[in-house]
């Protein structure tokens, strides 16, 4: 029989849950931050995870085990730390490891009257960092670890057990052991049990072993370990649980309480909800976690997608208008180092049929985008090692200085490529770039934000984690930036659900996406990979569920230039409101074969006939006139 | 969103009632687009389940030379010798089909329409159905649209009923539903002047019912016409319809909107129906024709990409290979020239429905698994293989 996968945390709270496993040659034990653990049981690499019952939620249909992380008081370990006083702070550094803290910490500011924890005002860091900016009105939530050895060092500490604790009454449940619903058996369960009997007895011996490795006293950890955390989630917990979940929702930062504590292997049946009673809460608004959202893509009809997602988008966007840009996608190099297989644009360095756009050719390009009254270019092109930052610094400066147009430029792979290239980091990069006239980061090379997919199709290419990274960095620098989604190569349903849900998770944070595009692999000799999951129903589904799923993204365009603009046209009663742009070129998609083109007159007309009205905009989705 | 006029359709269309004019017009000018193809798919659900049909035919045309001048056609050439014209013999058009026939996936249908030609004899065509008829006798022989025998009775001067005894003899198995265009009279005078009229075009078709053929409709929208226009032809083929129906012998199988393309033809600066037009012309005709048993996304006409969605929207047939197509091709056509058997599998499967290869008079040839869509596709490696026109290329 295979070993059980089992994922669990590293931190001195979990300690007395794990130290069993680690040693049974029966499991496989992986320790890692709570955001990993709660990734693997997603992705479907552990059996058994130890999750932030924040991040069960989102998942949704997960069963949490009654064995856990509680506090019943000051927790110590989850704080926020300040220089001044907490009701005086109007930003927040956090550790974004544990999605519970950041909601327990954002609910329990905003209980306050405080405005610190708004999506905007938050932004996630390294905790050696979180640590390090605190001062003045910026405050850090601080957890874990981390916590326990900074105790002391700051003047005004909120400890967010004791404000959960003194609020409401109840405990607070932070973790639990959780497995995908009606996966435990009796005999996860019993090896669970087992395990945190064991390490409960011994708990004084695993804190005073973790303070003798870092060279400290132990007192402090042994109180900790037994004054502050328990373990079992018993009544009362588990109505701290619920609690929890139920105002998270009621804030929009979590789906609905789905969870259900079980207490043995063979818990009761329980009915799910109706796809019906899905889709009146989603059109109502209401969040879908992963598993919610995977049910209507799955099995919602065609139809009933649609009419909930165009129910979305008039909660959105309550006018019949729809957007569009004039601007100019100009690709100004192929040469690239990645060799994805999706892509039959690039060349490799060297090769005869590389190329970087002159100025004579950009300058062309431009006076035409100008002329045509477009308002900004996407400047996107392949990771080409001969072209350092400086020379895009001189590009942006002289095209803004020569032709005025917004910069749309560069997307994530490309900023990080130039901050490995330069040995800079992407804060350092992007400040340059945006000092030069950046205005803007297309959401390209997103494609599908799960790292098995990358690594079969795009194995050069940065991790999802880096390319979230750079937009959480240019989200907080007050640059915007579209969302994509490529799917239809090796990707699972699933996973596009959970690419969904990842940019709707840094979405809360910075709410720095402005819109959301999706298109499926287009398919071409020069490409070497197989078509997989296609069709203009699976583009209209996709489209629907995104509109459904990213209930914190204002916009979602249609793509018709993969699509063709009739069906373009149909997706606007899919939950689109924006047409995207009037496409001069767009090398990378037509090198696949698809060569949809339109002007405005066209794109206008084809709008109008749809039963909208429509108005060009900016990047920043700001109408330029008046709508006809 | 959806009007309070389109509640009481939907009541109607639920307790089994016939919608009449003003339902039709009504349902044309729904605004909620989502709440008519629900209506539409329900209605083809019910009838068909999953269940949707192709089949393996070839097209041929053998002349383009037409006196008949329609603004819409950027096919026909007016006279023999005039740039372009071109009539195949009997032998040529033999060898033409046997080009396109692939003897390892036989067509089950040959497709004949062809232009008005004033200088051919009347044996042409029956030396044309008799020769395809010994050369591909798998073949079913669809040939030539109610305006051709029209014209054939008219120019060679025989009773309708003449023209098919002669041409069944031949060979002739059914009609194709080509030529009825707009039946109205205001339209069609203005479009196409000089041929069968609607009423002709409809005495045509309830000829072939009587003597126990099948045959199908078209309508061409799109152009010039109003949607009273639309809705007066669909009440047109349905009238007929129910007198067929209750004769018991032959019938209309399918109705086949076909979307006007402006390229290259007499009305080229109409901008022709785009995609939402294309999905409500099929849920409008689904509702409306409830004595029609089958409604075809044709995707020479609205692209492959619109045809799969248009499977949810009333349409319950694609129409099928369709190798040879000459006259969308003449209007610049977007959708591909012929798709495999297996691209339209794939078509069918993508929209979740269940494919049935069927013959032309609707009996099964083979019905296909439903596929499991997500994730069953791996990586290989560099494929010089073949292009997946119906989905990225088109």
């Amino acid at each position: 029989m295979s070993r059980l996968r089992i994922a669990g945390v590293g931190f001195l709270n979990a300690a007395p849950l794990m130290q069993g496993l680690a040693e049974d040659p029966s499991v496989e034990l992986y320790l890692g931050p709570p955001s990993e653990v709660a990734r693997r049981l997603n992705e479907g690499e552990c059996d058994v995870a130890l999750v932030p019952v924040a991040a069960a939620a989102t998942l949704g249909e997960v069963d949490v085990l009654d064995v856990g992380i509680v506090a019943r008081g000051p927790v110590r370990s989850v704080v926020i730390a300040a220089g001044e006083p907490i009701s005086q702070l109007e930003r927040l550094a956090l550790d974004a490891s544990s999605r519970t803290s950041v909601v327990l910490a954002r609910l329990e500011l905003a209980a306050r009257g405080s405005h610190a924890g708004d999506k905007g005002r938050v932004v996630a860091r390294p905790p050696h960092e979180v640590i390090a900016g605190i001062g003045g009105t910026v405050g850090g939530v601080i957890i874990g670890d981390p916590a326990l050895e900074i105790e002391g060092r700051f003047p005004h500490v909120l400890d967010l057990g004791q404000a959960w604790n003194e609020r409401t009454g109840l405990p607070f449940v932070f973790a639990g052991w959780a497995a995908k619903r009606g996966t435990f058996t009796d005999a996860i369960v019993g090896r669970l049990r087992r395990a945190a009997a064991e390490g409960v007895a011994a708990r004084d011996a695993i804190a005073t072993a973790y303070a003798r490795a870092r060279g400290r006293e132990p007192e402090a950890f042994v109180s900790y370990l037994r004054d502050s955390i328990s373990h079992p989630i018993d009544d009362a917990a588990e109505q701290g649980l619920h609690r929890f979940l139920r105002e998270a929702a009621e804030a929009k930062l979590l789906p609905p309480p789905d969870l259900r504590v079980v207490r043995s292997g063979q818990p009761p049946a329980r009915q799910r909800p109706s796809l019906d009673s899905l889709l009146v809460r989603v059109a109502d608004g209401g969040r879908l976690s992963a598993s919610e959202g995977m049910r209507l893509y799955e099995e919602a009809s065609l139809f009933d997608l649609g009419l909930a997602a165009d129910q979305v988008r008039r909660r959105k966007n309550a006018s019949d208008v729809v957007t569009y840009i004039v601007d100019r996608n100009v690709n100004y190099t192929n040469v690239c180092t990645t060799s994805c297989r999706f892509c039959a644009f690039y060349r490799p360095v060297g090769h005869e049929e590389g190329y970087v756009l002159s100025r004579e050719v950009l300058g062309k390009k431009l006076q035409e985008v100008v002329d045509a009254g477009g308002v900004q270019i996407l400047l996107q092109g392949g990771l080409n090692p001969g072209l350092r930052i400086e020379w895009y610094e001189d590009l942006f400066r002289w095209i803004k200085a020569t032709y005025g147009l917004g910069l749309h430029a560069l997307s994530p792979e490309e900023i990080l490529h130039l901050a490995q290239l330069e040995s800079l980091d992407v804060a350092t990069v992007l400040r340059r770039l945006n000092a030069a006239g950046l205005d803007s980061v297309p959401g390209g090379g997103a494609e599908i934000l799960v790292d098995r997919v990358r690594r079969m199709i795009a194995k050069a290419k940065c991790t999802s984690d880096e390319w979230l990274g750079v937009m959480r960095t240019a989200h907080h620098m007050g640059l915007r930036s579209s969302g994509t989604m490529m799917y239809g190569t090796v990707d699972t349903a699933a996973e596009r659900i959970a690419h969904l849900v990842k940019l709707r998770d840094l979405q809360d944070e910075t709410g720095g996406f402005t819109a959301f595009f999706c298109w499926d692999f287009q398919y071409e000799r020069g490409t070497r990979i197989a078509s997989g999951d296609h069709g203009t129903v699976l583009y209209l589904r996709t489209q629907a569920i995104a509109r459904l799923m990213l209930d914190n993204v204002d916009h979602v365009g249609a793509s018709w230039v993969t699509q063709g603009p009739h069906v373009g046209q149909v997706a606007l009663r899919f939950g689109a409101d924006d047409w995207g742009s009037v496409m001069f070129e767009e090398n990378v998609v037509s090198s696949a074969g698809t060569t949809f083109r339109m002007d405005a007159a066209r794109i206008e007309d084809l709008v109008h006939r749809a039963g909208y009205r429509v108005v060009r905009r900016n990047v920043r989705y700001e109408h330029l006139g008046q709508p006809a | 969103m959806r009007s309070a006029r389109f509640s009481e359709i939907e009541a109607k269309v639920r307790s089994g009632a016939r919608l009449d004019e003003g339902d039709a017009l009504a349902l044309f000018e729904e605004p909620d687009l989502l709440a008519l193809g629900a209506l539409a798919n329900q209605a083809r659900e019910a009838r068909h389940g999953d269940r949707t049909y192709f089949n393996r035919n070839v097209r041929l045309e053998t002349t383009n030379v037409c006196y008949a001048s329609c603004n819409f056609c950027s096919f026909a050439k007016l006279e023999e010798g005039m740039p372009g014209a071109h009539t195949m013999t009997v032998a040529q058009a033999i060898e033409a089909l046997r080009r396109k026939i692939d003897p390892a996936s036989p067509p089950t249908e040959v497709h004949v329409v062809n232009g008005l030609h004033k200088g051919l004899p009347f044996s042409y065509y029956e030396e044309l159905l008799s020769a395809m008829r010994r050369e591909f006798p798998y073949a079913h022989r669809k040939c030539f649209t109610a305006v051709e025998i029209h014209f054939f009775a008219q120019h060679y001067q025989m009773t309708v009923r003449e023209v098919f005894e002669r041409l069944m003899a031949a060979g002739l198995e059914s009609l194709p539903g080509g030529g009825a265009e707009i039946l109205h009279e205001d339209v069609r005078r203005k479009i196409s002047d000089d041929k069968a009229t609607g009423e002709e075009w409809l005495a045509v078709h309830r000829e072939a019912h009587a003597l126990g053929m099948m045959t199908n409709a078209t309508m061409l929208y799109g152009h010039i016409e109003t949607f009273a226009h639309r809705v007066d032809h669909l009440m047109r083929l349905r009238r007929l319809q129910d007198e067929s129906v209750a004769r018991g012998k032959g019938r209309f199988q399918a109705f086949i909107p076909l979307a006007f393309h402006p390229d290259g033809n007499g009305m080229q600066q109409l901008p022709g129906p785009t995609g939402v037009d294309d999905l409500r012309t099929l849920a409008v005709s689904r509702l409306t024709l409830d004595n029609f048993d089958h409604i075809k996304a044709y995707w020479v006409s609205s692209t492959p990409k619109v045809a799969q969605i248009g499977l949810s929207f009333g349409a319950d047939d694609v129409d099928g290979t369709i190798v040879g197509e000459t006259i969308y091709t003449a209007a610049n056509k977007k959708a591909p020239d012929g798709l495999s058997v297996d691209d339209l599998v794939r078509l069918i499967r993508e929209a979740g429905r269940i494919p049935v290869e069927r013959d032309t008079l609707y009996r099964v040839v083979q019905e296909y698994p439903r596929a499991a869509l997500e994730g069953q596709f791996k990586v290989r490696e560099r494929k010089q293989g073949k292009h997946l026109s119906v989905v990225s290329g088109s």
